[in-house]
């Protein structure tokens, strides 16, 4: 009976498929993006505004992750000397400061004299009532001291509220701790928009397998003969693989056009909005440095919801 | 070779249609397996390519247990088979040299191959000059010579015809038959499941007959319902 065997080729010949199927193989997977032109397009719809929702929420958090590190490390420490401070408690507040300067936790700092702090007064003021008999005498000297890093603030403040030149009853001015609040606040916002992009991605999935589902209907005799011809299953798979990985690349590169484009015109206009409410240093980004890193994220994602898609309709309704 | 082993085959809705059968049909054997209408001939057909398993018994093809084997192994067991059907089941959008070609592809042939077997196959088949033709511009005849060059051309061991000339005239009929007999004296095996009565007398082939899924009668130079 073995020897009737034979003249079938062998297992071991088909292990690893060859190059020219795997042509064939895309290129049926490819007519068949084609001819199904209706669910096609819807599919890829669906990619379209799922990533494009991906996309918005990627940009909006890379926005506010680098406004937010622009603000803190934009912040300063203001904190001022008692008004009778001894020359030797300057001194001493002073070297700290250079110390951690030299210690590379301080980036720069001014110091505001009295006399400096009554001229500024004087102009916001101008000659109003309240500048009757002040002198620089009733003025407190300040520091205006900027962190490398804010993540050094906590104990830099605490350190130098420790030096006995430092008034404690004004307080440390600093603005980290509203800066926190907002990030926690955001995260909260950034766990609801996770979730509704999961169910957009349901939902393109289910669009997906549904489309490849119409195509193995429309294909049923050619899947029938293939069959009985004795085409391995992957053989017959692949094409509809092929055709759900195709629906979400090309949703991706459709997407990311269309977002390189809505992107780069809402940054142009926010920028001016920015400038003209003299914002600055806040900005929103420039789409070119994230554009390819955007493009990665869209593919993976698109090609992953299309084989997702095309894997469950090929399992569920391809019988072989 | 083919090896039947008290074979049943009880459908899911308790229909039976193969009871208790057991036969052999030698490496290049011709047989005829003919009966009544619900005899069943197709699920005769139908177990020796595995689209139907065995309730019971053992089912022996080309050296493989078709009762008991892997689902990967089934696409070689169809490689050692040709199969032929009484409606065609042409690719309509190929032409007839592309549908001979797509059976090749499928089981991963060069493409030099697939240049030299086709039109042997074709040849064989006498229809060379219609290579370029698309079944709707062929006569049902043509198409069927088509299906059974798309059956060789992977040279399997084994033919199966389930009513091949059900939808043919009946000169058209013998055209077809006599071309099976042609393959098969090339030593293709060949199982032909067939009411054509007066071919199945004239042809002076081994016969088997079912009846409620029983074989009734097996024959060599057999003919048709010959106990009456
Ligand atoms: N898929 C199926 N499910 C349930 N019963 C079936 C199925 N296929 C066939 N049968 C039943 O099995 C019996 C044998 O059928 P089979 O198709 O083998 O007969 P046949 O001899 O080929 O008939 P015909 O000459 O009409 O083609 C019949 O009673 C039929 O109704
Ligand atoms: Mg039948």
């Amino acid at each position: 009976m073995n020897t009737e065997r034979s003249r079938v080729m062998s297992r071991k010949d088909h292990t690893s498929m060859k190059i020219r199927t795997v042509k064939l193989l895309v290129k049926e997977g490819a007519s068949n993006v084609v001819k199904n032109k209706l669910m096609t397009f819807a599919s890829i719809t669906t990619i379209v505004i799922t990533l494009f929702f991906l996309g918005i929420i990627l940009l909006l958090a890379v926005n506010i992750t680098s406004n937010i590190e622009v603000m803190k490390r934009d912040l300063k420490i203001t904190v001022f000397l008692n008004i009778d401070v001894s020359p030797f408690q300057r001194e001493e507040v002073i070297t700290f400061i250079d110390g951690r300067k030299e210690a590379g936790i301080v980036s720069e700092y001014v110091y505001i004299s009295k006399e400096q702090m009554f001229e500024d007064m004087k102009q916001i003021l101008s000659n109003d009532a309240l500048m009757k008999g002040l002198t620089p005498e009733n003025m407190a000297e300040s520091f205006e001291i900027k962190l490398t890093d804010p993540v050094y603030s906590e104990e830099f403040i605490q350190q130098l509220s420790a030096l006995s030149g430092i008034n404690k009853d004004n307080g440390i001015g600093y603005g980290k701790e509203e800066l926190d609040k907002l990030e926690a606040i955001l995260k909260v916002f950034n766990y609801i928009v996770m979730a509704v992009l999961a169910v957009l991605m349901v939902v393109s999935v289910f669009l997906i397998s549904n489309t490849i589902r119409l195509t193995v209907f429309a294909r049923r005799r050619q899947i029938e003969i293939m069959k009985y011809v004795g085409a391995l299953d992957s053989f017959i798979r692949w094409p509809f693989i092929v055709e759900g990985l195709l629906i979400g690349f090309i949703g991706a590169v459709l997407s990311f056009l269309i977002t390189s484009q809505a992107y780069s015109w809402l940054q142009h206009v926010l920028n001016i909005v920015l400038t003209n409410f003299s914002l600055a240093p806040l900005n929103v980004l420039e789409f070119g440095p994230v554009a390819l890193r955007i493009f990665v994220i869209y593919a993976i994602f698109g090609v992953i919801i299309g084989g997702i898609g095309s894997f469950l309709s090929v399992r569920k309704h391809l019988n072989v | 070779m083919i090896k039947f082993v008290d074979a049943t085959k009880v459908y899911s809705n308790g229909v039976v249609g193969l009871r208790n059968v057991t036969v052999k049909i030698d490496k290049g054997e011709f047989v005829f397996i003919i009966g009544p209408s619900g005899s069943g001939k197709s699920t005769f057909l139908k177990l020796i390519m595995h689209e139907e398993v065995p309730t019971e018994g053992e089912v022996y093809v080309n050296g493989y247990s078709v009762h008991d084997m892997p689902q990967s192994e089934v696409p070689y067991l169809r490689r050692s088979l040709g199969v032929v059907f009484q409606d065609f089941r042409l690719l309509p959008n190929k032409t007839a040299y592309d549908n001979v070609a797509f059976a090749m592809q499928i089981v991963e042939a060069t493409n030099r191959e697939i240049r030299r077997q086709v039109p042997l196959a074709l040849g064989l088949v006498g229809l060379s000059k219609k290579a370029k033709a698309y079944p709707n511009q062929l006569s049902g005849g043509e198409q069927q010579r088509v299906v059974l060059a798309r059956a060789l051309v992977n040279n399997p061991a084994v033919l199966i015809a389930d009513e091949p000339t059900g939808n043919l005239d009946p000169k058209t009929s013998w055209e077809i038959m006599n071309l099976l007999e042609e393959i098969n004296q090339r030593g293709t095996t060949v199982i032909v499941a067939t009411h054509e009565k007066s071919i199945v007398d004239a042809m002076k082939k081994r016969v088997i007959t079912l009846e409620h899924g029983e074989i009734k009668s097996d024959e060599q130079k057999g003919s048709y319902f010959n106990e009456d």
